[in-house]
């Protein structure tokens, strides 16, 4: 029976893969509830962190666009996230404003000398050295062409000049921070638990499938379909099977969208556990009761279990704007716009 | 010009503390939890991994006000142990499954990379004829 009592604590979470593209997973949960479910895809949508263009500093633009219109435009440009452990948060960091540590500098320079109209594309962004790693900081670029998105459009003699520091940060920030376009998440697709009302007039079926029943996720679960007819309505039935179809922006690989989301819940539980245990036994023993043997390497070690520096440290940097015109800056307090500082 | 800082959904505030507790006082064995910087994520995941445990009489969490970034849990036992343990053996349990979720999602990633080429050409042909197990 699908939606039979739950044995969660018998075997945990499982997981089926059912696709897997560079951009995509589409994957099934199984045996883990409702909230588990949701909680993972909400942090998967706005809590993974990636790296995006935060601040810029305009030196010449003679194009047509204002520079915090071009300024916006390169915020949303996906950069490679891969490893991203190896940065710092900005307001983490030890340095003044920000540094190698903590951002990743692009340079932008293009200047038009033809007759012809020119397009500046995210390849145009030039990388510079030393960075985190490797990876972080490149423009993604997924076109066969290899240009990567569009920024500006420059006539004869127009000119842009930009730096660009690129952050690390989360969506629930600012949406150019997102690691996924979408997620999809659908759960009991024949509605034999009732938590969606159709509208219909004659047949539901006929007329909000529009041809397309069972679809994917329902074939899935055909056999629960069948017993539904004349089958009476199961009070206690909840749940337990999750359809999720996750779509990267390229920043990261699918699979690790969901390993940092899986990471990211852990480290909230984890500073709710250091907290509770902090109040009665100072550095308590939860290190050693809850999280004895693998759980560790899903914790990346005991040792830095339940100290989300990100989240707790407070950020004594001053100097950078924030993202999106004239909000006071989360990192200090330098007045928006100040010295050639755009963004 | 007034809006609340972005980052205040996340960033704990000066001296401000993630979880506090406050029992009580009308019934026994029981307590509110109010979590600063969190949202429904946490709080609907607390809520119901809590009422799987058998001690646990009650638990239900609220956001107060959806400016606020922060939800209130309240917990009330059977007396076999504290709200606050109850919680606390609630989040282990949650990071052991996420740790082995975690475990899982790369085990089954893995072996579908392994597969790989052959099965990625056959879902081209197969879309929308169903699920291939």
């Amino acid at each position: 029976m699908d939606y039979g009592v739950m044995d969660v604590d018998e075997v945990g979470p499982r997981v089926i893969i059912r696709e897997s593209f560079p951009d995509r997973a589409d994957f099934i949960l199984e045996n883990v509830d409702l909230a588990f479910a949701n909680s993972l895809r909400r942090t998967m949508l706005a809590e993974v962190p990636t790296m995006a263009i935060d601040l810029v500093e305009v030196d010449e633009n003679t194009s047509v666009l204002a520079d915090e219109f071009i300024a916006h435009r390169l915020g949303l440009i996906p950069l490679n996230s891969k490893q991203i452990e190896d940065v710092l948060y900005t307001r983490d960091c030890d340095c003044d404003q920000y540094c190698e540590n903590c951002s990743v500098t692009l340079t932008m320079h293009a200047k038009c000398t033809g007759d012809e109209i020119m397009k500046v594309y995210a390849r145009d962004l030039v990388v510079s050295e030393p960075r985190p790693n490797e990876w972080v900081g490149n423009p993604i670029i997924t076109d066969e062409a290899g240009l990567g998105a569009v920024i500006c459009k420059l006539r004869k003699g127009q000119e842009v000049r930009m730096k660009c520091i690129a952050k690390k940060g989360i969506a629930k920030e600012h949406a150019k921070w997102a690691p996924t376009a979408a997620i999809g998440f659908e759960y009991d697709p024949h509605n034999k638990l009732k938590h969606l009302d159709y509208w219909y007039e004659e047949d539901p079926i006929k007329e909000c499938f529009k041809g397309l029943y069972p679809k994917k996720n329902g074939m899935w679960e055909k056999e629960s379909a069948n017993q539904a007819d004349g089958e009476p309505f199961d009070y206690n039935a909840v749940p337990s099977r999750f359809f999720f179809d996750l779509e990267s922006i390229g920043n990261l690989e699918p699979d690790a969208v969901v390993q940092q989301g899986i990471k990211v819940m852990q480290q909230k539980l984890a500073a709710v556990l250091q907290e509770l245990a902090g109040d009665d036994n100072r550095n308590g023993d939860v290190g050693a009761d809850g999280f004895g043997g693998q759980e560790a390497d899903g914790m990346q070690g005991g040792a830095d279990y339940g100290v989300d520096q990100g989240y707790t440290t407070p950020y004594v940097n001053p100097g950078a704007a924030s993202q999106w015109g004239g909000g006071a800056t989360p990192y200090g307090a330098t007045p928006y716009g100040q010295s050639g500082w755009n963004q | 010009m007034n809006a609340p800082d972005r980052f205040d959904a996340f960033l704990l505030g000066d001296g401000e503390k993630k979880v506090t507790e406050e029992p009580d006082t009308r019934i026994p064995s029981s307590s509110i939890f109010t979590f600063n910087k969190e949202d429904h994520t946490l709080g609907n995941l607390l809520r119901s991994q809590l009422l799987k445990s058998p001690h646990v009489t009650f638990a239900g969490y609220k956001v107060p006000h959806p400016l606020v970034n922060e939800f209130i849990l309240r917990i009330q036992t059977d007396g076999s142990l504290t709200p606050k343990a109850a919680l606390m053996q609630s989040c282990k349990e949650l990071v052991s499954d996420l740790s082995i979720l975690s475990r899982e999602f790369t085990k089954e990633w893995e072996l579908r990379k392994m597969v790989g080429d052959g099965a990625k050409a056959d879902d081209k042909g197969d879309k929308g004829k169903g699920p291939v197990r």
